[in-house]
């Protein structure tokens, strides 16, 4: 009886989140007379055709912002883990108190609104000539991954027990050596973690990338662009390339995406 | 970094204060009025509340699932974090066409039961529901994740004592399991809170710019007019973020 009910709710959660994946594959693989096209399309397969992706490969640019997005995040990505480590390191450091204190700063940083932020920056952003670049791109998106990326390394950190460092620095290490041979190795889950969290926040931002990056968009923005113009079928047929890969990278590398990570702050 | 952060806020609120002559003036502020600015606030305040609400409730869901031990557990674990790798701008357009304004898949399914479609945006509580369904099903397994990770540190024995003294599921839950969550619940709202009220991307391709909120209100303005207007309706957002970190301090503080 108890399991029934757990199988009920497991059940009906699957469709939930499956749903919706299932009918954007549908709109891709279907014929547009029957999903588009038709005021009630029928919700299983009535026909199946390669033409809606074939045409939308052909007759749309798709793999410049294709590539804009993926430098864009692995830019992204990177730089959160090189500053991201030191940051970390120092701060799991500090006595708890003052910790804490960098941490809310952090944090704040990382909830200043994005609208708020990015129409200033283009205007200062146009006078750099990084309007419309990767780089200006990737910079502003640290805004809000760096502190995160901070903020889940430090949780790792503060986690590897003081001895650890204490008998390295016993046998002689120096912060440098003891950073890239004991430290980053032990914690090298929170790490990949938090490159993967932030690579996949870039890989999904909207907001910065439409006001900053408008001639040369990423992925989602030509997605937006696409819907906005009504060419639909090709919006779909991206949609569907954007996001398979990122689902399988989620889900082969779904150990390191834990919630202990994200609540590196919470005292236990 | 700080500097990155709060140099271009507070070049916003300078710039929300002036003309685009340059002039100082009230008059942006004065202006966002005649764009429907408490209507959109409320908007936005719906959609923050109403969409966490049912993140946390979707998150405890899966997780009081996902805790226990049954076949298949791995299963909807994997399940349960794939649309953490779907784009937001993806699922705003998968639910554009399950919710349509005439047919479109949520009427189809309507229709075999013999029930006539609905417009599903005829008014605007509806549309901000569905953007509420959207962004919670884009955002529950983050909210899954942190949920889940508090449920595993609270100490089953604790439900054995209580199943013994004969407490049922519900009282399980609201006595041992609520109280022992509090800090993951505070963490996972105020991870989701502020980004919630941003949200941006999903309302702008499921409902445009009616009903209108703060921030698809201030692309809009961004795109149309002048800087300082979109900037005056940008520090609004700002205002409301303030209060919000600001009370979050306050409560983590009291952790």
């Amino acid at each position: 009886m108890r399991n029934l009910l757990v199988y009920v709710g497991a059940i009906i959660f699957t469709l939930y989140f499956l749903i919706p994946l299932y009918i954007l594959v549908l709109i891709a693989f279907s014929p547009a007379k029957f999903t588009l096209e038709s005021l009630y399309p029928p919700l299983y397969f009535k026909g199946f055709t390669l033409s809606n992706l074939v045409y939308a490969f052909t007759q749309y640019n798709f793999i410049h912002p294709f590539l804009k997005s993926f430098f864009v995040a692995s830019l992204v990505g990177i730089i959160a883990i090189l500053l991201g480590i030191p940051a970390g390191y120092g701060l799991s450091k500090l006595p708890g108190k003052l910790a804490y204190a960098f941490i809310v700063v952090l944090l704040i940083t990382n909830m200043v609104p994005g609208l708020v932020v990015a129409i200033p920056i283009s205007v200062e952003f146009i006078k750099l000539h990084l309007f419309d670049s990767i780089p200006g791109l990737a910079l502003v998106q640290e805004l809000v991954t760096l502190p995160l990326a901070v903020f889940i390394l430090q949780g790792t950190f503060s986690a590897v027990p003081k001895e650890v460092e204490y008998q390295a620095r016993i046998d002689g290490a120096s912060t440098l050596s003891y950073l890239s041979n004991v430290l980053i190795p032990v914690a090298l889950p929170g790490i990949v973690a938090a490159f993967l969290i932030s690579w996949m926040f870039s890989w999904d931002e909207f907001t910065y990338a439409v006001l900053l990056s408008p001639i040369h968009p990423t992925l989602p923005v030509e997605i937006y662009f696409n819907i906005e113009r009504g060419n639909e079928l090709a919006a779909v047929a991206f949609s569907l390339v954007f996001t398979i890969p990122v689902i399988v990278l989620t889900l082969i590398l779904q150990k390191y995406l834990k919630g202990e990570y994200l609540a590196g702050g919470v005292k236990y | 970094m700080l500097a990155f952060a709060f140099y271009p806020s507070a070049r916003a609120v300078y710039l929300s204060f002036f003309t685009s002559q340059g002039k100082f003036t009230l008059d942006n502020y004065k202006e966002l009025l005649y764009f429907n600015l408490y209507g959109t606030i409320e908007n936005t305040v719906i959609l923050t509340v109403g969409a966490l609400m049912l993140q946390l409730l979707l998150a405890l869901g899966v997780s009081s699932i996902l805790v226990r031990e049954f076949r298949g557990k791995r299963v909807l674990s994997t399940i349960s974090i794939i649309p953490m790798g779907v784009a937001t701008v993806v699922a705003a357009i998968t639910f554009s066409f399950i919710f349509q304004t005439s047919g479109g898949y949520a009427n189809t399914l309507l229709h075999y039961f013999g029930l006539s479609g609905i417009n599903w945006y005829f008014n605007r509580y509806l549309s901000l529901f569905i953007v509420m369904i959207a962004d919670s099903w884009k955002n529950t397994p983050i909210m899954t994740l942190i949920i889940l990770a508090g449920m595993y540190s609270i100490p089953r024995d604790l439900y054995y004592a209580a199943a013994l003294d004969g407490a049922g599921p519900i009282k399980r839950f609201v006595h041992i399991t609520l109280p022992n969550l509090k800090k993951f619940i505070a963490i996972a709202l105020i991870i989701r809170g502020v980004s919630e009220f941003n949200i941006f991307a999903l309302p702008l391709i499921l409902i445009g710019y009616s009903p209108s909120i703060l921030t698809t209100l201030a692309y809009s303005l961004y795109s149309t007019t002048t800087e300082n207007l979109a900037s005056a309706a940008a520090v609004v957002i700002l205002v409301f973020v303030s209060v919000l970190i600001a009370l979050n301090i306050k409560l983590g503080g009291k952790r």
